[in-house]
């Protein structure tokens, strides 16, 4: 499969404001178990040429302050895609949102409102977007990755 | 709220929400579907915005060939010697992420041990498979007609039907196994069968590749073979008529009914008894004739009974009235005898 790996700097008026400051990639794998060199099963990263329902998916998002200056307010936003399922292991630090973005809380603190109006805690499936906000600036020439795995529904 | 009307509330509301977030239940996403992860970030230098920068990257979800087949048939299918159209019923469903067409086969165990238990020992005649059309899981020979399963969507099923006729001549616990096995094939175009799928070998392609992906079970499936077998079995469940005629002296002319002899004018009792063993299916539209011996003479005053009992050995001589007499042969038809019991028929002569 192809590998759209796009780094949509968007940012053609607002190079004044030195648009390049921040670079962000997002790069999927997928898990496989696989006999290793030992022959014991290990698992293995490869990229995601072979994709079917079921399969483990890691997004690994990795950004870069390549500006002159600390950034602030750093914030990433990953909406989970239509097809996969949210499984858990999100870096340290995220916040999630069930409801497409409108609230935000540790998992543990979410509810699914019911058809019937009550609601239930909410599930890694119910997460629909992961998000990072560093409360500390990012130095110049830091950079770093944050992670999060999915299933293939 | 209790713990279990939680567990109970929380269920029902899981079942809704997979349905409203996603399309593709258990097959999964379907073949060929780009999946996209956006991501957004936002910063600020020196206090201000500044424009939030993004990436994605995409994947496509390629096709996943899985199929099950399964016995619908709890237990054996029981039939007659000689019954044409015995039916076992398969269940094949195709748990692929895309749609797809399949190859259906039947084939008859040589031997071992069958589905249920018994011990495959013969054949059967004429072996046939037909996918259900009309869904009821009974298979009518009118509509009944397909040989493949022709464009099974995702997560969908199809019974199917293994029809076959049993020889005459077998007997009860006699076992004949069959196999149906499912073969993926591509679903081509509506109203015919497609090639046999093929799974993508060697490297990955830039279209949607194929990854056969069946379980495989102890019943000798085997792994990513982009097919799938089940077995059933036709056990034969025959009658066991035995046939046993007694006769008796009621009268004689001499003696009257004292220790009567058998001597000219002499009124002899015939019983008739047919048995069906122990185990076996009831016996159905049975007939029984008798020529009479050219020295007696039937005695139509007494008439014929059919239907009476036996106690033992011996001959109850009841029953009711019926049969019929015509030119030296006493015939009757008996009501259907089922396992163990027996049935008789009782007609008297006189001695010439």
């Amino acid at each position: 499969m192809k590998i759209w790996l796009a780094l949509l700097a968007l940012a053609a008026p607002a190079a004044a404001f030195a648009a390049e400051n921040v670079t962000l990639s997002s790069e999927v794998f997928v898990e496989r178990v696989k006999p290793g060199a030992d022959g014991k099963p290990a698992v293995v990263r490869e990229a995601p040429k072979i994709v079917t329902p079921g399969d483990k998916l890691v997004f690994e998002l990795s950004y870069r302050n390549q500006g002159a200056q600390p950034a602030t307010g750093f914030a990433l936003t990953d909406p989970i895609p239509d097809s996969v399922a949210f499984a858990g292991s999100a870096s340290p630090g995220a916040t999630f949102s069930v409801d497409g973005g409108r609230t935000w809380g540790p998992l543990a603190s979410l509810k699914v409102v019911k058809a019937d109006g009550t609601s239930r805690p909410a599930l890694p499936s119910d997460v629909t977007h992961v998000r990072w906000a560093f409360g500390q600036a990012i130095p110049a020439g830091a950079s770093g990755k944050v992670s999060f795995r999915g299933v293939v529904k | 709220m209790t713990r279990n009307m939680r567990w109970l509330a929380t269920g029902s509301v899981l079942a809704a929400a997979a349905f409203a977030a996603s399309p593709a239940a258990a097959a999964g996403t379907a073949a060929g579907t780009s999946v996209t992860n956006n991501v957004t970030l936002d910063y600020k230098v020196g206090g201000v915005a500044q424009t939030a920068v993004a990436a994605s990257d995409t994947f496509t979800v390629d096709r996943k060939v899985v199929m099950t087949v399964v016995s619908n048939d709890g237990t054996t299918i029981s039939v007659s010697p000689g019954q044409v159209t015995a039916v076992t019923t398969f269940t094949v469903t195709n748990a692929s992420n895309a749609t797809l067409d399949f190859a259906l086969s039947a084939a008859q165990l040589a031997g071992g041990t069958a589905a249920h238990g018994g011990t495959d020992n013969f054949n059967a005649n004429n072996v046939r498979v037909f996918v259900d059309g009309n869904g009821n899981g009974t298979y009518e020979s009118a509509s009944d007609t397909a040989t493949y399963m022709d464009q099974i969507i995702a997560d969908d099923s199809r019974k199917v039907f293994v029809v076959v006729d049993i020889p005459l001549g077998r007997a009860t616990g006699d076992v004949a196994g069959v196999k149906l096995t499912a073969v993926a094939s591509e679903a081509t175009a509506a109203g015919s069968l497609g090639a046999t799928v093929t799974q993508t070998s060697g490297a990955n392609t830039a279209g949607v590749d194929t990854v056969f992906a069946e379980p495989g079970s102890a019943n000798g499936n085997v792994q990513y073979d982009g097919q799938e077998f089940a077995f059933d079995d036709y056990t034969v469940s025959a009658a066991a008529l035995t046939v046993t005629k007694t006769s008796r002296v009621i009268s004689d002319p001499v003696n009257s009914t004292t220790n009567p002899k058998m001597i000219p004018g002499a009124v002899v009792e015939y019983c008739i008894a047919v048995a069906n063993a122990a185990g076996s299916a009831t016996a159905t539209n049975i007939s029984v004739t008798d020529t009479l011996p050219a020295q007696t003479t039937y005695l139509s005053a007494f008439g014929i009974k059919v239907n009476g009992t036996v106690t033992g050995s011996t001959c109850n001589a009841d029953g009711a009235s019926g049969g019929s007499y015509a030119s030296g042969v006493v015939s009757g038809a008996l009501a259907d005898i089922t396992a163990g019991t027996t049935k008789t028929l009782v007609f008297r002569t006189t001695v010439n």
